[in-house]
């Protein structure tokens, strides 16, 4: 039941055809997991706290540091030396003190992966690496939950939505290639753009609206501002969800 | 067989810049090997030391993954190709 608070804060969104008090509802009932606090985490955080998502849970092991912030705007220069979940939560709660945030500064591994996504109902890939986004990919499969990816590098960016066992997953897509960790170039505007994708898609998701971004790879150039979307299949053989 | 290839745009410092490459060839295979007669220096950021595609770039066909076996597939005329690197950042 949504607080007459409520109706005020969301009555731009309640308002879209299709949407309604039912949508914000949803939205309120739903728990979302974002894994990473970063570039693509603070632009998906933001508007996912905005929009009303219940409780955000966010997690990230690292600290703020001072290159962090052509792109990670949910840190100011005064969180340098903090960490990364907390500084974000921290804005988020001021953002939307109306929904639960919970802030979780811990690496995300194999032995802790399913643990601290818990019972969300989603997992938002807010990585900087491929072999956590991998782990939380098969996570979201065993949990049979949707996993929203994105991934940024220049002027460049990819966007995609997991819907296990009805979807390619980021294993059908990428085969377990795996790519050295190198610190990567990155424009702030190309993870705002990919971090809004993931969260439209979250909404989208929660709320029953549009079509998902699922079987497509999309994939964001802001040098030739282009969209191009590539057509992906499910593996019959993936190691992830090939057996669903 | 003549198609067009449309590199990410992290490639275009290999090509002078330029994104979209008009090619020959009736495989992906051999429309690469066109491409790397153009432009040199795309091959060592491409193929590896067996000779095959590099595995942190993904090929499509219009619009369709190439995977795998990417350098066999067939190629027809006015086919637009995509050659992609797989990003991670975050």
């Amino acid at each position: 039941m949504l607080s007459e608070r409520e109706f005020k804060r969301y009555d731009r969104q309640i308002m879209i055809y299709g949407f309604g008090e039912e949508g914000q509802e949803k939205l309120k009932q739903a728990k979302a997991f974002i894994a990473g606090a970063g570039g693509l985490g603070s632009p998906a955080a933001i508007y996912l706290a905005a929009a009303g998502i219940g409780t955000i849970r966010i997690a990230d092991h690292d600290t703020v540091e001072l290159s962090n912030l052509n792109r990670q705007v949910l840190h100011r220069d005064e969180d340098i030396g903090s960490g990364k979940a907390d500084s974000a939560s921290a804005k988020l709660r001021k953002l939307n003190p109306d929904i639960r945030i919970e802030s979780i500064t811990d690496t995300i591994t194999e032995a802790n992966a399913s643990r601290l996504v818990g019972d969300s109902d989603l997992i938002v890939d807010a990585m900087d690496n491929l072999p956590t986004r991998y782990l939380l990919n098969k996570t979201a499969i065993d949990k049979g939950i949707p996993f929203f990816h994105g991934a940024v590098y220049g002027f460049e960016g990819r966007a995609m939505t997991v819907i296990p066992g009805k979807s390619a997953c980021l294993n059908c897509v990428y085969h377990g290639v795996t790519a050295p960790e190198e610190k990567f170039p990155v424009v702030g505007v190309t993870p705002a753009v990919i971090g809004s994708i993931q969260a439209a898609e979250v909404i989208k998701y929660l709320t029953g609206l549009g079509e998902l971004l699922t079987n497509r790879l999309l994939n964001y150039d802001a040098l030739s501002m282009k969209f191009t979307e590539f057509k992906v299949n499910r593996d019959p053989d993936c190691e992830h969800c090939g057996k669903l | 067989m003549s198609a067009e290839i449309e590199l990410s745009s992290i490639l275009g410092r290999y090509t002078n810049k330029q994104l979209n490459i008009k090619v020959e060839g009736s495989t992906v295979g051999e429309c690469l090997d066109d491409l790397f007669r153009q432009y040199p220096d795309l091959k060592k950021m491409l193929i590896n030391s067996e000779g095959k595609l590099h595995r942190s770039y993904d090929i499509y066909i219009n619009g369709a993954s190439a995977y795998p076996m990417e350098m066999k597939k067939p190629v027809q005329d006015g086919d637009k190709l995509n050659i992609v690197f797989i990003i991670y950042g975050g």
